[in-house]
C-alpha cells in the first residue's frame, strides 16, 4: 500500500492551500493534496468510479475559489474541521498500532467527518461515502510503487566535468518517478543565476524513450512563483510550437529546491539548444536576423506587439534591478525604539538615502519577498505581487538566527535593525571589483575615444529613477537573456524561465538582451581590459548614433559581432512609443547594464563594459532628454519633500 | 430561543457559533440575526473580504427560518439539489441547509 507519509501530504496541502491564496490549511487542501499522490489509494478510487483526479480537484476548487490577495492573518492556521480530521486520523493511526499517519488513515477520516467541502462534493459527484470508505480499507495497493528506483544515465554529450548535485538528483527522481530510466542529455547554461536547466529524455518501462524535456530546479519559492506566473501571464499566451509547463512543479519538502518541466511541442524530436551555444557558431548577421525574423514575430503577436500606452516613473518598473536600498542587521525589539528611522509607506526613497552605516531603522509593514536560508537573510518589499513596482526598494535584512520561521508572502509588522550597508555602498564596492584606472567618486568618468567625459553612473543612478517616461507596456518575458532562449528544430524560437513574466515595460526584454549580447558575444571577442572594454563601448557609440553600418572590407571581427546588436535596436525602434523617442530605451539600458555589473559570476571584462554602459546611457538620456516627447524632472512625490517620518 | 450556526468553508470551516435569546433582536415572534464582515453584527465573519459589512439576515418567525440578503455586494446564496440559488428576497431555510455570505459557507442547525 502506499505509505506516503503525513508530512509529505502537509507539503502539498500548503502548496494548494498557498496557490489558491487561502492561507490556512484546512480539510479541502488536505484531500486535494491526496489526489496529488499519483498512483496513490484517494486517486486510485477515484479512477474506479470513473474520475480522473484532476476532474475531482477542480471540481472542489471550484467550490471554494481563489482567495482575495490580502492575508488578513499571520502564517498558515488549520482550520478547526481540519484539526478534527486529524485527530480521528491519528486515533486511526493509533489504533491500528501505528504512531504516524498514512494517506489512508487521513483518507478514512475525511471520509468519516463527512461535513467537509470535498465530501461534499464527492457526494455531489454521485459518490457514496459508506462505500468509499469500505473500499478505501479493502483495497491493496501495488507494493512497488513507492519503492520504485529511478535510474539516471548521463547522454554522450552531456559534461562531466560538472557533476549534478544530490539536491538535484533527488528531484530528478521525483519528478520522473514511475519511468524506468532518464537520460540527461545536457546542461543548459542557465544564466547567472543559481537555476539548473538540463534536458532530459524519460524512458519508459517498456524501454520506449518519451520526448525530450527541459528540467529547471531552483530554489523551491523561485520554481513555486514561476509557474504560478505561467498559469497568470503565459499559458494562454503561447505560440502554438514553444516549450510549456504541463505538470506541477516538483517540491519535496526535504529539500529546499524544486523542479520544474518544460515540455516541448514541436513537429520532430531532436533536443533544443541555448542560444548562447547556437550563437557561437552563428555570424553576428545571422544572429541578429534570427533574432529579428524568428524570435521577434513569433513570441511578439502575443507579447510584444500587444503594446498599450504607459506613462510612468523610472523606478516602477526598474528599481528592483538594483541593490537592495539598505541590507540590516536585525536587532528583536518588541516596540519601536527610540531615535530609529522608521520607514513605512509612503516611501521617500531620498530620505532612506541619506541613512549611514549603523544606524537603527524600523521597517513597518513590509512584505517578506524572498527568503535566503543559506545567508540567513530574508528580502522585503513594499508591496505584494508580480508587477516590478511591488518589488521596488528592496530592503534586506540579516537574522542572526530565525526565531520562527518567516512565510514568502507574510507581512512583517515591525522589524528593526542596524544598518549593515547601503545601495550606493554595494553599488561602489561592485565598481572597486572592477579596479578602476579612473576615480569613481568623481561627477565624470573618462569617455570613449572622440567623445566628452561621460556621467558617474555611481552619483547620477539615482535621479534616473525619478524620470518620468513615455512608453508602452505588455506582456514581457522579464529575463531575456541568451541562456533562457532556446533554438528548437527548424531554428524555432523557445523561451524557458518565466520567473519575471508579468504585463511590464516593452523595452526592458530588449534592454536586457542587449546586455545580454554585449557580454556573451561582444565582451569575449572584444577582451577582459578596460582598454578593450571602451573599444566595445565605442561600437555601442555608434548604435547609438545610429550610423550607417561600415561595411565591406575594413570590418573586423567586433564590427561583425555588432551586427546582431544594430537587428535588435531595429527591434527597439519598432517598439518605441514615440519614434525616436530612445530615452525610453536609454533608461532600462542603463539599469540593466548596472544590475549586471554586480554580477559576480560574470567575468570581469563584461562587468567592465557594463559600468560604462551605464554612465553612456545616463550621457545618452540627457542628449535626449531634451525634446518635448519625454521629460525629466526631478521634483518628485519621492523626493524628500514631506517632514521627517520619525514620530 | 437557540440556534447554531456551522461555519462550513474558509478559515473558521467547522467553527460552531451558538446563538441565543440575548443575541439579535426578538420581537413577540420574530427573531433576527445579522449577518456580515461588521463587529457589530450578531454573526460577525471578519475573515471574508468577500462579505459586506452589513451582509444578511436570519430571521424566524413562528417555527420557519427565512434567509433575506441586505442589498450585499456579492450576494447571498442558498444550496438547492440544483445549483446555487442567489438570494433576491426573504426564502424559507431548513435546518440543516447551506447557504453561502460572500465566499463562506454556513448552515443552520437545530441545537439538540
Amino acid at each position: 500500500m502506499s505509505n506516503v507519509p503525513l508530512r509529505d501530504i502537509l507539503i502539498h496541502a500548503r502548496q494548494e492551500s498557498s496557490r489558491m491564496r487561502h492561507f490556512y490549511l484546512g480539510v479541502e487542501h488536505l484531500f486535494i493534496a491526496l489526489l496529488e499522490i499519483r498512483s496513490g489509494l484517494t486517486s486510485s478510487l477515484m479512477q474506479d468510479h470513473g474520475l480522473t483526479p484532476d476532474y475531482v480537484i477542480d471540481a472542489v476548487r471550484r467550490r471554494t475559489g481563489k482567495g482575495a490577495r490580502a492575508r488578513l492573518w499571520a502564517g498558515m492556521p488549520n482550520t478547526p474541521r481540519a484539526d478534527v480530521v486529524l485527530g480521528i486520523a491519528h486515533d486511526l493511526a493509533l489504533e491500528a498500532g501505528r504512531d504516524e499517519i498514512t494517506e489512508r488513515d487521513l483518507l478514512l477520516a475525511i471520509l468519516e467527518e463527512r461535513d467537509s467541502i470535498p465530501t461534499r462534493v464527492l457526494v455531489q459527484l454521485g459518490l457514496d461515502l459508506d462505500q468509499l470508505m469500505q473500499e478505501a480499507n479493502r483495497r491493496q495497493l501495488d507494493s512497488g510503487i513507492t519503492t520504485a528506483y529511478l535510474d539516471i544515465v548521463f547522454g554522450p554529450d552531456y559534461d562531466t566535468s560538472a557533476p549534478l548535485s544530490e539536491d538535484a538528483l533527488f528531484i530528478l527522481r521525483r519528478m520522473f518517478h514511475g519511468y524506468n530510466r532518464i537520460r540527461v542529455e545536457r546542461r543548459l547554461n542557465g544564466g547567472y543565476s543559481s537555476a539548473l536547466l538540463v534536458i532530459v529524455t524519460p524512458i519508459t518501462v517498456d524501454n520506449l524513450e518519451e520526448a525530450s524535456v527541459v528540467v529547471k530546479i531552483d530554489r523551491a519559492d523561485a520554481i513555486l512563483d514561476e509557474a504560478k506566473r505561467y498559469e497568470q501571464h503565459v499559458r494562454t499566451t503561447l505560440p502554438p510550437l514553444t516549450a510549456r509547463i504541463e505538470d506541477r512543479p516538483t517540491a519535496p519538502e526535504t529539500s529546499a529546491h524544486a523542479g520544474l518541466k518544460y515540455t516541448f511541442v514541436t513537429d520532430r524530436d531532436s533536443g533544443p539548444r541555448d542560444l548562447r551555444s547556437v550563437a557561437a557558431s552563428w555570424s553576428g548577421e545571422k544572429l541578429g536576423r534570427w533574432l529579428q525574423e524568428q524570435l521577434y514575430p513569433y513570441f511578439g503577436q502575443t507579447w510584444w506587439s500587444q503594446r498599450r500606452p504607459y506613462r510612468f516613473e523610472a523606478w516602477k518598473e526598474y528599481d528592483w534591478l538594483l541593490p537592495p536600498l539598505l541590507t540590516l542587521e536585525m536587532t528583536p525589539v518588541k516596540s519601536l525604539p527610540p531615535g530609529a528611522v522608521v520607514i513605512r509607506e509612503p516611501l521617500r526613497r531620498a530620505r532612506i538615502n541619506q541613512i549611514d552605516y549603523g544606524e537603527l531603522v524600523a521597517v513597518e509593514n513590509f512584505t517578506v519577498h524572498k527568503i535566503y536560508e543559506d545567508r540567513r537573510e530574508i528580502a522585503l518589499t513594499h508591496g505584494r505581487g508580480s508587477s516590478a513596482d511591488k518589488q521596488a526598494y528592496q530592503i534586506n535584512v540579516k537574522m542572526a538566527e530565525m526565531e520562527e520561521p518567516v512565510y514568502r508572502g507574510e507581512t512583517i509588522d515591525l522589524i528593526t535593525g542596524k544598518v549593515y550597508k547601503t545601495r550606493a555602498e554595494t553599488l561602489q564596492l561592485a565598481t572597486r571589483a572592477l579596479s578602476p584606472n579612473f576615480d569613481v567618486t568623481a561627477p565624470t568618468i573618462p569617455g570613449p575615444a572622440g567623445m566628452e567625459r561621460l556621467p558617474n553612473p555611481l552619483l547620477h543612478y539615482d535621479g534616473l529613477l525619478d524620470i518620468t517616461l513615455n512608453g508602452s507596456v505588455s506582456k514581457i518575458h522579464g529575463d531575456l537573456h541568451m541562456g533562457n532562449i532556446l533554438v528548437g528544430p527548424n531554428e524555432n524560437p523557445f523561451l524557458v524561465d518565466f520567473a519575471h513574466t508579468r504585463d511590464g515595460h516593452t523595452l526592458s526584454d530588449w534592454a536586457m538582451l542587449e546586455v545580454s549580447l554585449l557580454s556573451e558575444v561582444i565582451m569575449p571577442i572584444a577582451g577582459e581590459s578596460w582598454a578593450a572594454a571602451y573599444g566595445a563601448l565605442e561600437g555601442v557609440v555608434t548604435l547609438n548614433a545610429r550610423l550607417p553600418r561600415p561595411d565591406g572590407l575594413y570590418r573586423n571581427k567586433l564590427d561583425k559581432a555588432f551586427d546582431a546588436l544594430a537587428c535588435l535596436r531595429e527591434i527597439v525602434a519598432e517598439c518605441l512609443q514615440t519614434p525616436g523617442g530612445w530615452i525610453e530605451y536609454y533608461v532600462p539600458l542603463a539599469f540593466c547594464a548596472l544590475r549586471a555589473m554586480t554580477w559576480e559570476t560574470m567575468p570581469l571584462g563584461p562587468r567592465r563594459l557594463m559600468f560604462l554602459l551605464a554612465a553612456l546611457s545616463i550621457h545618452e538620456t540627457r542628449q535626449t532628454g531634451k525634446p518635448g516627447s519625454s521629460e525629466t524632472h526631478a521634483d518628485h512625490s519621492l523626493s524628500d519633500s514631506g517632514g521627517s517620518p520619525t514620530p | 430561543m437557540a440556534v447554531e450556526i456551522m461555519i462550513m468553508s474558509g478559515v473558521d470551516d467547522g467553527l460552531v457559533l451558538r446563538l441565543d435569546d440575548k443575541d439579535g433582536q426578538l420581537v413577540g415572534d420574530d427573531w433576527a440575526l445579522t449577518i456580515g464582515r461588521r463587529e457589530d453584527n450578531d454573526i460577525c465573519l471578519r475573515n471574508d473580504t468577500f462579505i459586506s459589512r452589513d451582509h444578511a439576515i436570519l430571521r424566524k418567525q413562528g417555527d420557519q427560518w427565512f434567509l433575506e440578503d441586505c442589498g450585499s455586494k456579492n450576494g447571498t446564496y442558498i444550496e438547492t439539489p440544483d445549483a446555487d440559488a442567489r438570494v433576491t428576497t426573504p426564502v424559507p431555510i431548513a435546518p440543516g441547509q447551506l447557504f453561502r455570505i460572500g465566499r463562506t459557507w454556513l448552515r443552520l442547525q437545530n441545537t439538540e
